[in-house]
This record gives structure tokens, sequence and C-alpha cells, in this order.
């Protein structure tokens, strides 16, 4: 018994030592320095370059002076999809580094409760590449989405698909948040315009690698679209695995945006030709900036074809950069909210043209119409899979602020 | 000294000291609530006390892991799912049937309860890494279960869990959660160690050292553990009940992943299976390390990984045991030196 309570005290002074440990963490700099927090999900190589991407563009700036004479110093943090990190990296973001502006994040399951802490604590976030449709609708004042909303990409798919292959849709989906979002929304469209109802729809575990029972299902209905949906690697097995079961080349192979990952079209191999996906930006884009960009990314990343996460981290980035020039920031302690206000109110203002299909643009209610700000999506086709894939633009639509609100 | 490391009553009948008084048992008890009631006001911002929220709902996980592992012997492996069930009972409540929190809270912990006795019954039949496969079988079973539920969220999670309400004030801030969290982990360390003090916990260690001859010696292995997983449960329940509530209110099945079970393991190895201390001390080491270690994300799993191999071979029985063995190292040359003085 005295043991026990001996190892007590000294662990209810290891507390206090720990707390003060704590508490002597160095707080943030101070002296005309612009910080700027920016959470993704880096776990694979290609979010290491997204996380890399970013830092570097706003840190950019320095070697030329900085924005008005302010350094950016950028605070990158993984926080590997998962809510509860991404939670902890923005509330280190905001109550430790005082941070003026917030990148992130990577997944809409942890864009959503982060905007909810920017929201109530007033730090402007700029959102690079979730798409949950939800996420601008929560009414916050300090949110900009980059990415394109799930809204438009729904309405790409369902408007190209209807008019030009057919309303037969087989849907095969994981449990992967955005996947999930995607057939919904595709459903509900085909539904409303079409009054088209799906032949066949299953979900399953992210985790599966057999899907052929389904398929083979799905084959057995004849749709003229097989809509798949789940991170690239389950996406690349539904691929294969389609045509493995017989269901012929001409049957319409639909993908989530999550096929525009790289590794999709290396996994998939031939069977990735065909897939059509959305995006908002594809590699084979000929305007300079784009061409420039990807030589870049090509270069010191090694991916030749860079997908739209890579753009949209560039983007976001560069529209930070701008918000933060035009924002007259004083700087101190003192002004950190005021600073904060500012650059909420000069992202507002901004109209951008950068890699994305369109142009990106804000304005000041905090309403989807207004901060869902990239309304253009690409619909793209994989022409060939491996590892020198290449892929060509079907169509590109750009959607009014309203489109997918409903009434 | 036991194989799974120190308990209190061992290296206090080895050296012979002797028992505490119960006066000075509420000092320590009293010192401890008055460190913790201001531990909160000694921190610099918001974050640190964001940090002690989670270092204190770590603390109630890993307490109750404790009891399961360290108290029963029971290798489990399940336990994050027991923590989901919680947060997941909570959060439906609360949303979708008004529930307030300090409705929901006990109701969460009574679900959990009985997800423990579920969990513990593959117990019966099977031990070690078969009973590990199959706890981690039910802990997989529960997150795709979530995942696929659009009931519970799926694959977008919960949102707007709303924060305790106190007499119309909200309890939204990290300041005033921590003494929601603080209170409530308190009281489920004093829970511990009464349940190791107790016939239940002498039953938990004859249990833990050989489940045969605890049943020659009388003891109902059966009901004592499914006692242990239910009680391991309850704590879990209150740990997953509080982290759904705390701000921004938002749960995902991707936080109760293995990832975080071998977080949580790591915590009762680390701090001491066994040691009535273990749990505590490892939640606040590997809460405050994993965070002192968020800038070096690329290598941070694998400085986790590493530390458990290591911890698990040349430090067996944890911090906790290290500080038993310095403990009673210091009484044995006391002891010594009071018989040679008396000599």
């Amino acid at each position: 018994m005295t043991i026990g309570t001996g190892a007590g005290l000294r662990a209810a002074v290891s507390i206090a030592l720990l707390g003060a440990g704590l508490a002597a963490q160095p707080a943030a700099a101070q002296d005309k320095t612009i910080r700027v927090g920016i959470t993704l999900r880096m776990l694979v190589e290609s979010g290491i370059a997204y996380g890399d991407i970013a830092k570097t563009v706003m840190e950019s700036v320095n070697a030329k002076g900085g924005i008005n004479g302010a350094k950016v110093e950028v605070i990158l943090l993984d926080d590997e999809c998962k809510p509860d990190k991404g939670v902890a990296n923005v509330n280190r973001f905001i109550h430790q580094n005082k941070v003026h502006l917030i990148l992130g994040s990577t997944c809409s399951s942890v864009t959503m409760p982060i905007a909810d802490i920017t929201a109530k604590e007033q730090v402007p976030q700029i959102v690079p590449m979730s798409t949950n449709t939800s996420i601008t609708q929560k009414g916050s004042e300090w949110i900009f989405r980059v990415s394109v909303s799930e809204r438009f990409y729904a309405g790409a798919y369902g408007k190209y698909l209807g008019e030009n292959v057919g309303k037969k849709i087989a849907y095969l989906y994981t449990t992967d948040g955005a996947g999930i979002a995607f057939v919904k929304q595709l459903q509900d469209y085909m539904k409303e315009h079409y009054k088209a109802e799906p032949v066949y729809q299953v979900q399953m575990q992210e985790t599966d690698l057999d899907f052929r029972s389904h398929l083979l299902k799905i084959k057995s209905t004849n749709p003229e679209i097989l809509a798949i949906a789940g991170q690239s690697d389950a996406l690349a097995r539904q691929a294969q695995q389609s045509f493995e079961v017989g269901i012929p080349k001409r049957v319409w192979r639909v993908a989530a945006s999550s096929a525009g990952n790289v590794t999709y079209p290396k996994l998939a191999g031939e069977a990735a030709v065909g897939t059509t996906f959305t995006q908002a930006f594809n590699c084979a884009d000929e305007r300079p900036i784009a061409k420039q960009f990807v030589a870049m990314v090509k270069e010191k990343y090694k991916f030749s074809c860079p997908d739209h996460d890579f753009s949209q981290a560039w983007d976001a980035a560069q529209i930070a950069l701008v918000a933060l020039g035009k924002a007259n920031l004083k700087l101190t302690d003192a002004a950190l909210a005021d600073d904060r206000r500012a650059i909420r109110d000069a992202i507002a203002t901004i109209r951008y043209e950068g890699l994305a299909g369109g142009p990106i643009e804000f304005c000041a209610a905090p309403t989807p119409q207004c901060r869902d700000g990239n309304r253009t999506a690409m619909l793209v086709q994989y022409t060939k899979g491996g590892e020198n894939f290449e892929t060509k633009v079907v169509g590109r639509v750009s959607f009014d602020k309203d489109f997918g609100l409903g009434k | 000294m036991t194989a799974h490391g120190t308990d209190e009553a061992a290296p206090a009948a080895t050296t012979g000291a002797k028992p505490v008084t119960a006066t000075r048992h509420l000092l320590a008890w009293v010192a401890g609530i008055g460190v913790l009631s201001v531990l909160p006001w000694l921190a610099v911002n918001d974050y640190h006390r964001f940090l002690l929220d989670l270092i204190l709902i770590n603390v109630i996980l890993a307490v109750g892991l404790n009891i399961v592992k360290g108290f029963a012997g029971q290798v489990t492996v399940g336990h994050i799912a027991l923590m989901a069930i919680g947060a997941y009972t909570s959060a439906i409540l609360a949303t979708k049937f008004g529930f307030p929190f300090w409705l929901a809270l006990p109701s969460a912990v009574l679900v959990t309860a009985l997800a423990g006795a579920i969990v513990g019954i593959p117990s019966f039949r099977l031990e070690g890494a078969y009973l590990a496969l199959a706890t981690l079988g039910l802990a997989e079973s529960v997150r795709i279960f979530i995942s696929a539920n659009d009931y519970l969220g799926a694959s977008i999670g919960i949102t707007d869990i709303p924060p305790p309400s106190l007499f119309g004030l909200r309890l939204d801030t990290h300041l005033s959660y921590y003494y929601v969290v603080m209170p409530l982990a308190l009281a489920g360390v004093y829970f511990s160690f009464c349940i190791l003090r107790s016939n239940t916990g002498r039953a938990f260690k004859a249990l833990r050292e050989d489940p045969l001859a605890a049943a020659a010696a009388g003891i109902n292995v059966q009901k004592y553990k499914t006692l242990a997983f239910v009680l391991s449960a309850v704590y879990a329940g209150c740990a997953g009940s509080l982290a759904a509530h705390m701000t921004p209110g938002f749960i995902h099945p991707n936080s109760y992943m293995l990832a975080e079970m071998v977080t949580l393991l790591l915590m009762v190895i680390l701090g001491g299976i066994g040691h009535i201390w273990g749990g505590i001390i490892g939640a606040i080491v590997v809460t405050i390390v994993y965070d002192l270690t968020r800038d070096y994300y690329n290598y941070q799993m694998l400085v986790f990984g590493m530390v458990i191999v290591l911890t698990v071979m040349y430090m067996p029985t944890g911090i906790g045991g290290i500080i038993d063995r310095y403990i009673v190292t210091r009484r044995f040359v006391a002891l010594r030196k009071a018989k040679g003085d008396a000599a």
C-alpha cells in the first residue's frame, strides 16, 4: 500500500512537470511573420508531394523579400485522413502557432470538423482538395473551397452520360466517403433529370479484394454504364475484374474522381483504358501554365502526369499568396484577429485563373454559391494504362453558382 | 513481483512495510485533485488545454484497458471498438434523439458495457494470440459496420454532436470541458484502485497468473473474465462518449482503426502492464510524445513501433515497473540500514 501511494505522488508530480513542460514550449514567433498552417493527408508518396508543393509555393516568396516585407512561415502537418488528427493539427495551428491562415484538408471527413473549428475561432480556411458538398453548406464565413464540389462533378457526369451514353447504370462502390458521395449524387441526378433508377447497386468494403460475384450479376443486367467508386487501389481491382468477368468494352466505365490518382492507371494497367472520371485539372492541358507545371512536377517529384490534387495544392497556395498580398496585415499579436479578418475579406474578392479548368472566384456571402469557387469540372478518359498512362479530355463543363443546391 | 509486472500488494509484502493510513491516502488524493484543478490555468494557451483534455480521455481509456489486460491478463486488441461503440451511442442519442450529454454519457456506458460482455465471450475458450485475433476481428467488424451504415453516418461521420451544457452554459471550450473530463478521469482512476484492492481484483490477478489454478481455488473463471471485459468496456464507453462530445463534436470510423489500437496498447505497455499507474503514465507520456513528434510525421509511426518493440524487450514492466523497482530497492536499503543501526 505504501508503495502505491509513493508511486502515486510521483506520478502526480510527473503530471505537473509534463504540464509545465507543455507550458514551456516556445510560442510562435511574433516578428513580422505571416504564419500559415497546412494539414493534409501525407501518408503516401503523392500525398507528401501535395504538401511539399503547397509549402514550397508559399515559402518561395521569402526569397523575393516576402509579402510586403513579411516572411511567410508554413507549418505543414499530416492528418492521415483522420478527423481527430486533423482537429489536433488545427487546434495547434490556431492556439499555439497563432496562424493567420489554414489550408486543409485532403479528405472531406477531416475538412468538415476543422471547418467547424475555423468558424468558431474565426480563422480563414482554404480547402484545397475536399469535395463533399456539405462543407460549404454550413454557412461559415471563414471557408473557401478551391476544389470542385461534388455537386458539380455529379452534374458533369450525369449530363454527359445522360445525353451521350445512356441511362442504364450499375453501381459498384466501397465505403469511401468521396465514393459514396459520387454514387449518391449521380443517382440523384439521373433520377431527377431522367427518372432513371440504378439497374444494380452494391456497396462493399474498402479492403475488399474480390468484386467478381457482384460484377457477374452486373453483367447479367446488361448495363450501358458501370459506375465504380472507392480509393484508387479498389478502383483498379474493380476495373480489372470487370473485364475478367466479361463485361464488354462497350460498357462505359465511369469512376469517382479518385481514378485521377496516379496509382489507378498504374495498378489497373490496360483495364484503365476507357475509364472516364472527373477532374479539376488534366496533365494533357496545353496551356503554357499547365505545361510548365507538369514539367516542374515531373522533374521535382518524378510524377509524369500529375493528378488534380497536385494542381489544387498549387492553386490553393497561389490563392493564399494573392490574398495575403491584398490584405493589409499589421502582423502584431494584438492585431491577429484583425489580420485574420482582413485575409478572409481579401480571399472573398479573389478571381483567380491558374491550373484549374476554369476561373476560381469567391464572394463575401457565406453560402455555397460564394464559397465553392471552382465551378468547372472536366471529364477525362484514360487512353492508355500502366506506368506511362495517357489521358484525353472528353468534355469540360462550367456550372452556374446555384447548380445542384436544389430549390 | 509477478510475471506481468508489479502490483501494490506484492512489494509491500516483500518489504514488510506498514500500510499507509487512510489519512495519507486522503491527503494524496486531495493533493492530486488540487494539482489537477489548477493545471489548465497553468497552460499557456488553449492548445495545451486541448491536449490536457485528450490526455485525460486517454487516461480513462488506458486505465480501462489495464483492467482487462493488466489486471486480468486477457489479451485483447478490440478495445478501440468499445470506444467507438461508446462514441457512436452517445452521438446518436444526442443528435437523433435529443439526449443531453448527461444522459447520453451513462447510456453510452451501459451499451458499451453490454458490448464488453459480448466481446468477452470468446475469452471463455480462447487465450493468447487466438483471443487477440478474435477481439481484433470483432473490432474490425464494428468499424466496418459503422462505415457501411448510413444511420451511423457511414464514411461521412456524424457532425454537430452537442457539447455538454450546465445550467444553460455550453461547455464547449477546452477549459470548460476539462472540468467535465477531469472528475470522470479521477473517478475512473479511483475506481480502478478499488477494483485492484477488492476480492474482484485478487480474482483477476489469480486469473492472470493461472486460470486453471484460479478455477481450482474456486474462482468462477467465466464470471470474472466477463466482469473484466465489462469493467474495461465501461471505461472505453465513457472515453468514447467524452471524445464524441468534445468540440467540434464530430466522429468518424477512421478514428477507430488498428493504428489507434496500437497507440492505446503502447500507452499500457510503456506505462507498465498490470501496474496500477501504468495506464495513467502511459497515456500521459504517449499523448505528449505523439504531439511533440507531430512535425516528424514521416517517421512518427516508425518511432512508435520501435518504442513498443524496445519496451517489450528491455523494459517489460514499463515505466511503472521501473518506479516500483526503485522504491522497493530504496526501502530495502533503508530497512537494512535500520537493522544495522539497531544491531
